[in-house]
């Protein structure tokens, strides 16, 4: 294959990937009031309109503590799983894993339409606690499997070795072990925290009047509002994973790990 | 490898409980649902009377539909797209994949959101059509099944080409210009010397790809409306207009056995061919 055909090939397909986005950034820095491309004239106006709309603050501080906290709970008790599935030779192991992965492989909505049904409204639990639940859920799979491809890379003889010289268990852990992973451990975050941060369809019935996710509060601004503003949310979002997707991949080679 | 299994069983006792709990006893009852059209009483009736009507049959037929075919272009697409990819020279190779993986870190909705831009009735592709005097007025491009399969295919092109392109790094780097030498047409080589050794990654992603368009939720949501149901949002409606439980959990059981079938399938092609 020639050059040109290849630089042909991966133009359009890249067009066609990428593109979008950079008519959504322009379509939001519109000075007009109706969502038009190519925009009439330019403005931040609805960049700035983002940061005064109230819900849109209220969605996005929820999310945001869904996406850290939920992704740290996730981290304390995947952990622990990751570490015994690696080095512990448990029978049923396998059961395990499939237990633990299983919340990626069933459709989000049915997730959280049962949880809706057979654990909040059974249980009394409140809204903002079974997102908590559900997310940390969502993301527990990315932990265990991120965490474990990284102790898998690790040899368990130095542990050992830290046994015999001396240390405990946990301290052998705690000393030996954690600093070894914490790339992985830092890649599960990232990767976690983006999951829960985009995450719709699991919070779709997860959501009371004024709780809801900053996605699904989006969802439902544009069914009511058709002006430029969720064009630019959007582009703002995208500059916000693409920062946080670059400054990792820089700090630690973020796509060795997923 | 630590033999005290008590400790190794206390370290993975609360991940797995707590997933129990708050997912497979939830998901498990609400499956279960499926199989009673009153409480208590099983039977099959929720899925007659799910597929006595119409609407429903096409909805199911759409969400098969499409499927398919986002699965089938993004093949095509992300064969040739792979192929290039692998032939790049090493310093740009790793730059291009990144923009390939990019999107998948952005936000779905603001990914969909850009399609109603392009798409809409004040979008680029109608002021071109109405500028161009194809058509007086503009024409209706969103919520119809076209916006819906672009939409998806763009949501989940990456995950074909990240599944081929790791295929096509462990093909030898002279088994294709052997064939070639030897006489072998580009569509030889593809047949019988590309398709073979990449049909493992074939299978991952179209595993991948056909069970994120017949899950996805956010594209025939906001590109598809009440006019081109999915599914996912037939469910959506079930619930929360009519507060059909039955025909909820009948839904969610017909994706859950399409996701797994369509993994089975997909292996079993791939056995056959070899």
């Amino acid at each position: 294959m020639s050059r040109l055909t290849i630089w042909l090939i991966l133009g359009t397909t890249l067009t066609f990937l990428i593109g979008p986005f950079l008519i959504v950034i322009f379509a939001g820095a519109s000075a007009g009031e109706a969502l038009s491309f190519p925009p009439q004239g330019l403005s931040l106006k609805w960049y700035a309109k983002v940061f005064t709309v109230e819900s849109f603050r209220a969605s996005f501080a929820l999310s945001m503590f869904l996406a850290i906290f939920g992704t740290l709970t996730a981290l304390l008790i995947g952990i622990p799983a990751a570490y015994a599935l690696n080095r512990y030779n448990l029978p049923g192991a396998e059961a395990i894993r499939t237990i633990v992965a299983a919340p990626i492989i069933v459709p989000g909505i049915i997730v959280g339409l049962a949880l809706l049904r057979y654990f909040v409204v059974p249980l009394d639990v409140t809204i903002t606690m079974a997102l908590f639940v559900t997310h940390t859920a969502l993301v527990l799979p990315y932990a265990v499997r991120v965490v474990s491809s990284s102790l898998n890379n690790l040899r368990a003889d130095m542990e050992e070795a830290a046994v015999i010289l001396g240390c405990t268990r946990f301290q052998a852990f705690v000393k030996v072990v954690l600093p070894n992973i914490r790339g992985g451990i830092l890649a599960a975050f990232i990767l976690g925290f983006v999951t829960s941060f985009n995450e719709v369809p699991a919070s779709l019935f997860l959501s009371g009047p004024g709780v809801r996710t900053l996605p699904i509060d989006m969802l439902s601004y544009m069914e009511i509002t058709f002006d430029p503003s969720v064009a630019a949310l959007s582009a703002l979002l995208a500059f916000m994973s693409v920062a946080i997707v670059f400054v990792a991949e820089r700090l630690l080679g973020f796509s060795r790990y997923v | 490898m630590f033999l005290n299994r008590s400790e190794g069983f206390a370290l993975a006792l609360p991940a797995a409980l707590f997933t129990c709990l708050v997912f497979l006893v939830p998901v498990g009852i609400l499956l279960s649902a499926a199989f009673q059209a009153e409480p208590g009483v099983w039977s099959l009736q929720g899925y007659v009377d799910f597929f006595s009507q119409p609407l429903n049959q096409s909805v199911f037929l759409r969400t098969l539909k499409l499927g398919v075919l986002v699965a089938g272009t993004s093949a095509v697409i992300g064969y040739a797209a792979a192929f290039c990819i692998v032939n790049l020279p090493a310093s740009s190779r790793g730059r291009i994949f990144g923009l390939v993986v990019l999107p998948l870190m952005i936000s779905p909705v603001a990914r969909t959101y850009a399609w109603i831009v392009i798409l809409g009735r004040t979008g680029i592709v109608n002021d071109v059509i109405v500028g161009l005097g194809l058509s007086e007025t503009p024409i209706r491009l969103l919520f119809t099944e076209t916006a819906v399969f672009i939409g998806l295919l763009q949501l989940f092109l990456p995950l074909m080409i990240i599944s081929l392109v790791s295929a096509m790094e462990n093909i030898p780097q002279d088994v294709v210009p052997a064939a070639r030498v030897l006489g072998a047409s580009w569509f030889q080589v593809f047949f019988r010397v590309i398709l073979p050794l990449t049909k493992e990654g074939l299978v991952i992603g179209g595993t991948l790809v056909f069970t994120g368009a017949l899950t996805a939720y956010i594209t025939p949501a906001i590109l598809g409306g009440s006019k081109v149901l999915m599914l996912e949002t037939l469910l959506y409606q079930k619930v929360n207009v009519s507060n059909d439980f039955v025909s909820a959990s009948v839904i969610a059981m017909i994706l859950i056995v399409m996701c797994f079938s369509a993994n089975l399938v997909l292996k079993r092609i791939a056995s056959v061919r070899s």
